[in-house]
């Protein structure tokens, strides 16, 4: 099974927690299913050209945050994702993000007024552009 | 972490070489890449464990198995070991007489996996060894040693002299070996792209010396390059985590090299330093420091 994963070999983020909250992404938006049986452990870490002691350590996380679970030797899948939970991961994401850009606000002195018209402005532009896009393509 | 080969204060004393001391535990279930110069040490470390040769001093144990106390048959019946150099005294006998022969000193033999095997690398099994090209003999001297399913794989440059299509395969039989996660592969490379598909730890031996063992993740990730610009004034660049190296490089740039990158990026803007760009070390520029920082220390 190919999962499309991609790393950054430049990044700061260390390669497991790239592959961590992407895998995550995969999962908690639905496009990995419930019970999709997942690579194994050396499948994943050769596609990817790490090592297999990466690729556990991304496994046994997701393991412990309830979204993958291994079954004895048959291999790892992707456990069933209540709406709630679902619905927690889905916003933290976006809450981090939005924090990271509050603060590059704040850095610059804007007012919450000025931040505010900013995201609306953003949000306007970016609902155009997938719309048009989705009508003809671009 | 279970254990499949200990060295425990290896020494090996020879007119022209000294190996050791050597302690090195390699873990099971993983593939361990030895790195390291022409004549570092790496085959002579591979023969200690296969106990075709005797070291002065210290002990080896494989697969829970002391080495050379006895024949040890039983234990090489769940080692495959490819060596530097093929040996060529059969060179007389068709593929399939050598692969009938070895095949009577080990009861796991598997029939259809060494049939797979020389489909998947194209061997002719009734071609003459002496006949062979260099790729496909390697290709071949890797199927005997894998036909028996052995816990522990010991290969010695497995890949000098295969074609780039045969490299391939060599990966992804080596990864589907690996699979269960029961098996041990220990491997000696010059070849850096073989090492970052397949190792998962990286052990550097230099002048019949281990430096160190890591993980292979870890490693890359903490070996990086720095481009700076340090501003007006000075910057002590030997406090820097990690230092290596920092090289002037004109106007107020400097290029500095560095083994844990994360802390010497938060130092670099502790200090005032601007990073410009940076990059990861690639693994011989790491064996290359790490010989470097070698020569150092002995000179002191």
């Amino acid at each position: 099974m190919w999962i499309p994963i991609q790393l950054n070999e430049q990044s700061a983020e260390p390669m497991y927690y790239q592959i961590e909250v992407q895998l995550r992404a995969l999962i908690v938006s639905g496009q990995l299913a419930e019970g999709s049986l997942l690579p194994s452990i050396r499948e994943l870490a050769q596609t990817l050209k790490c090592s297999v002691i990466t690729i556990r350590r991304v496994y046994q996380d997701l393991e412990n945050e309830g979204l993958l679970r291994t079954r004895q030797g048959t291999g790892t899948y992707v456990a069933k994702v209540g709406d709630e939970m679902r619905d927690v991961h889905r916003r933290s994401a976006v809450i981090e993000a939005l924090e990271a850009a509050v603060d590059a606000g704040i850095r610059v002195k804007c007012s919450d007024q000025e931040m505010l018209d900013m995201l609306l402005d953003v949000l306007k532009r970016r609902r155009e552009r997938v719309s048009s896009g989705a009508e003809g393509g671009e | 972490m279970l254990t499949a080969i200990e060295m425990k204060d290896i020494v090996q004393k020879r007119s022209h070489f000294e190996l050791g001391p050597v302690n090195l535990v390699i873990p099971k279930g993983y593939v361990t890449a030895i790195i390291g110069p022409n004549g570092s040490g790496k085959s002579s470390l591979f023969r200690c464990i296969l106990d075709l040769a005797k070291p002065d001093q210290g002990t080896v144990e494989v697969l829970g198995e002391k080495v050379g106390a006895h024949d040890n048959w039983q234990l090489k019946r769940r080692i495959g070991y490819v060596p530097e150099v093929t040996s060529t005294i059969n060179d007389h006998l068709k593929a399939e007489q050598q692969a009938a022969f070895t095949r009577k000193w080990y009861p796991e033999w598997d029939i259809n996996r060494h049939q797979e095997l020389l489909r998947r690398f194209e061997i002719d099994a009734s071609l003459k060894l002496r006949k062979m090209s260099k790729g496909m003999r390697r290709k071949f001297d890797l199927i005997i040693a894998m036909s028996h399913n052995p816990e522990l794989l010991l290969l010695d440059e497995p890949s000098s002299g295969l074609d780039p299509i045969a490299w391939k395969t060599m990966i992804d039989v080596i990864h589907r070996y690996m699979d269960s996660g029961e098996r041990t592969v220990l491997m000696a490379s010059h070849i850096i792209d073989e090492v970052r598909r397949l190792a998962d730890y990286i052990v550097f031996v230099v002048h019949g010396r281990v430096l160190g063992m890591y993980e292979k993740d870890t490693l890359l990730e903490s070996w990086s390059v720095l481009y700076t610009d340090i501003g007006e004034g000075n910057v002590h660049w030997q406090s820097m985590p990690g230092y290596h190296s920092a090289e002037y490089t004109g106007g107020s740039a400097y290029k500095a090299v560095t083994s844990s990158a994360v802390e010497a990026e938060d130092w670099c803007r502790s200090q005032g330093v601007r990073i410009v760009s940076k990059q990861r070390l690639e693994l011989d520029d790491i064996l290359t420091a790490l010989i470097e920082q070698e020569r150092i220390r002995i000179q002191s």
